[in-house]
């Protein structure tokens, strides 16, 4: 009587096992990619290869035996006797980045902001933007003379040694870069962008090039505030969460038997044609053909009542009706023989005097 | 297999044991392993679908509108009970109201169910599958599989004209020679002789008979009866037009049930035929007695066919299955181009040998469009309707010179119409 019709595991896994297969190759394909290319893309990491990125730098650097050490913790970022890139300042806590700054031989900051300056290079003020263009030195820096014209863009300094139009200025030996372009890969082929970027960072044999990162001791305070009021587990909590999710989602998914199809016969309106046809007078304008039918249509109502024929003589036919109707033969000729209508109005008008005449001969 | 709402809620809870207590991967892992432990344990512990026996009994056919119970046995032959939730599939025509019941079978045991129906179309509804889903012991995973169970229930023809029956009974009843005995006339043939009483019309003394026996005879008359009828519906391109609540065919099937009601009372023998390019029904030689029965059941499955009719097959195989004289009712439509290219050239071989009545479902809407007034969008529709109309009065008036006698009415009024004008031949013996 009955038979089960759901697969069983053996057919279950044949139907799955190519989803399966591409799921895994995407997987392990994503892992492939990871490891060959490894680091990541943020801004100013001397790994990246991206636009934003300081590889070229690095490399060149590098050739230059200058010893590049990428760092992404405050602690880590100890630079004695060497030079400290800082790529984001304004991420560190001053007093933290100030502490570095002192033991580091020189420093370079990039764009910092007013606050992180008050504690690293009092000397030196913020002023405004800067916009992206060709700039000459225009100060006595040796670096810079050295440079000659780069392009230099972002936030505007004085105070100190100013350069460039305010883009690159220095206190002591710390040193403000106002924007990233000349140390990144899309911009260091730019006129003295190279020669700039390798002057100041260049200065001594080891280069400590820290990129403040999330979860890092040194951040400000501000910074730490989303991660610090969270429940240390927030993470794995959250990992726990999404599981539930997921499986919340295959019970939702999970249809019980498929999904019952059944054809339906094809119905039309049957009044349809009447309804298009009626469209298609009324597009054309066919007042003419209207009328005739409407006339038609009232003659052959109007001419059994009187006991003539449905063909019988205009003349006759007028005659008749008008002595039935009372009414003026010629004026029921016109109205039941007459030229067509000229215009919508005319129709309608020409419908309603059939109506009454149909009415008046009827009684 | 399916997951609970419960497994999710297990693990959302879990989140939290992770997030308070076991902050790590370790955390997740335990949380996880636990849930799908949970998950293993009920997908063994859960009564196998797999193994369940059904069975249906119960109505196979219903009139359409009305309710039908189909049970379903559930029999369970495993070791353990199913407990969870069944799925009694039916297309959704059928209106299965009761398709979704929770069901715990025990080991070893069986249980109904009873599935409600109210199909809304007309035709065979074929139940698809039975799901059942049985919950583990946990409440976290169920074993869920599906069962073929086959069954129809076959949605017959309303016959909503069956209230016009009675008064055409009694009308019949006046025609039958039970109420007036002695009038002779058309329509009528030699019943009896029977012996005179006072008041009978003196004019239907036989006096040949008076002159052989004691007393005076007379003679009775009753109207004819075992005459042939035979339905003919055409289900092509015309009759798939909706027309109020339902397509032409609805009402053509309406009116050759009260007619084949009314003919069968009557003493004649009905026949079907439903076609279009070929034979999509045929009822032929059915007893009296079950000649109802065997019209729905021939009628419930048909559709209109999105095709031209075949005029000249149609009537060939009319001509081919009834050899005495009889009269041919054939429903269609009265559109002027299949009747003047199609059935017109036909027609004469038909006429010729049997009386055509020819009856033809009008649209309301096409009159209420031609009493449209007022703007120029209503008055257009006017005259598209009026020259509607026309042709139909052209097409009616055109079968009339080829002596086929035309019955065009509304879907509400054609059954009581052909009714009417059946008993009008029979009366006038023009059958």
């Amino acid at each position: 009587m009955s038979a089960p019709v759901s697969p069983d595991t053996r057919r279950a896994w044949r139907a799955a096992r190519t989803p399966v297969a591409i799921v895994l190759l995407v997987v392990l394909a994503g892992v492939v990619l990871a490891l060959v290319r490894g680091g990541d893309d943020r801004a100013l990491d001397p790994r990246s290869y991206g636009p934003g990125g300081a590889h070229a730098l690095a490399r060149l650097l590098d050739g230059q035996g200058v010893g590049v050490e990428p760092v992404f913790r405050a602690d880590e970022a100890a630079a004695a006797g060497g030079t400290l890139l800082v790529t984001r300042p304004d991420l560190v806590r001053p007093e933290r980045l100030a502490a570095l700054a002192r033991q580091a031989a020189s420093v370079v900051l990039v764009e910092p902001s007013e606050e992180t300056l008050r504690a690293v290079a009092p000397a030196l003020d913020a002023t405004g933007p800067l916009n992206e263009r060709v700039r000459q030195p225009g100060c006595a820096l040796p670096a810079a003379v050295e440079a000659g014209s780069v392009v230099l863009g972002g936030t505007g300094y004085d105070g100190g040694q100013s350069c460039y139009g305010g883009g690159l200025a220095r206190d002591g030996d710390v040193t403000v870069l106002g924007g990233a372009g000349p140390l990144s890969n899309a911009a260091l082929a730019d006129e003295g962008n190279a020669a700039l970027a390798m002057r100041l960072l260049g200065e001594h044999e080891r280069l400590v090039w820290y990129i403040p990162s999330a979860g890092d001791p040194g951040l400000r305070a501000g910074e730490e505030s989303l991660y610090g009021l969270l429940p240390s587990g927030w993470v794995f909590g959250a990992v726990q969460a999404g599981i539930a999710i997921v499986l919340l989602a295959l019970w939702r998914a999970r249809r019980l038997g498929p999904v019952v199809t059944e054809p339906l016969p094809v119905v039309v309106r049957a009044a349809e044609t009447v309804e298009g046809r009626a469209r298609l007078y009324r597009r054309a304008g066919a007042a003419d053909h209207a009328a005739e039918a409407l006339r038609r249509a009232a003659r052959e109502r109007l001419l059994p009542l009187l006991g003539l024929p449905p063909d019988a003589e205009p003349q006759a036919a007028a005659t008749a009706i008008g002595h039935r109707a009372g009414r003026h033969p010629a004026q029921v000729g016109a109205l039941l023989y007459g030229p067509p209508p000229t215009g919508d109005s005319a129709l309608v008008e020409l419908a309603d005097a059939l109506d009454a005449l149909e009415n008046e001969a009827g009684q | 297999m399916a997951l609970t709402g419960r497994a999710g809620l297990l693990a959302l809870a879990g989140a939290l044991v992770v997030g308070l207590l076991l902050p790590h991967w370790t955390g997740v892992l335990v949380v996880s392993g636990v849930v799908l432990a949970g998950v293993l344990a009920d997908l063994l512990l859960a009564g196998s679908v797999r193994r369940l026996g059904f069975s249906r009994s119960g109505a196979t056919a219903v009139r359409l509108g009305e309710e039908a119970e189909v049970t379903l046995r559930v029999r369970n032959p495993g070791r353990r009970a199913v407990r969870g939730t069944l799925r009694d599939a039916w297309p959704p025509s059928a209106s299965a109201r009761t398709g979704r019941q929770p069901i715990d079978v025990p080991q070893g045991q069986a249980r109904q169910i009873v599935t409600v129906l109210r199909p809304t179309r007309r035709g065979d509804r074929r139940a698809s599958r039975v799901t059942v889903r049985a919950t583990g012991p946990l409440g976290l995973a169920a074993r869920q599989g599906s069962h073929e169970v086959p069954w129809t229930v076959r949605a017959l023809p309303p016959f909503h004209s069956r209230r016009h029956l009675p008064g055409r009974l009694d009308r019949l009843r006046e025609l039958d020679g039970r109420s007036a005995a002695l009038v002779r006339g058309q329509g009528t043939e030699f019943d009896s002789l029977r012996e005179y009483v006072a008041g009978d019309d003196v004019r239907s003394i036989d006096w040949r008979a008076t002159a052989r026996a004691a007393d005076v005879m007379v003679r009775t008359w009753r109207p004819e009866r075992d005459r042939h009828v035979v339905l003919v519906l055409d289900t092509g391109r015309t009759a798939a037009g909706r027309v109020g609540d339902g397509t032409r065919l609805d009402a053509a099937m309406d009116a050759a049930l009260l007619l084949a009601a009314l003919a069968s009372r009557a003493g004649d023998r009905v026949d079907l035929l439903a076609y279009d390019r070929q034979v999509r029904a045929s009822v032929q030689g059915a007893p009296a007695g079950s000649l109802l029965p065997a019209l729905v059941e021939a009628m419930a499955p048909l559709e209109p066919a999105l095709v031209e009719s075949d005029a000249r097959g149609m009537v060939g195989e009319v001509l081919r299955r009834t050899r005495r004289r009889s009269l041919v009712v054939l429903v269609t439509g009265l559109d002027p181009a299949p009747i003047e290219q199609g059935l017109l050239p036909v027609l004469p071989s038909l006429t010729a040998r049997h009386r055509l009545l020819l009856a033809a479902v009008a649209d309301p809407v096409v009159a209420e469009m031609a009493r449209g007034r007022g703007d120029a969008e209503a008055v257009y529709g006017a005259a598209a309707a009026e020259r509607t109309l026309a042709e139909r009065r052209h097409v009616t008036a055109l079968l009339g010179r080829h002596g086929a006698e035309v019955v065009d009415a509304v879907p509400e009024e054609l059954s009581p119409a052909l009714a009417d004008r059946y008993l009008a031949l029979k009366a006038a013996g023009r059958l």
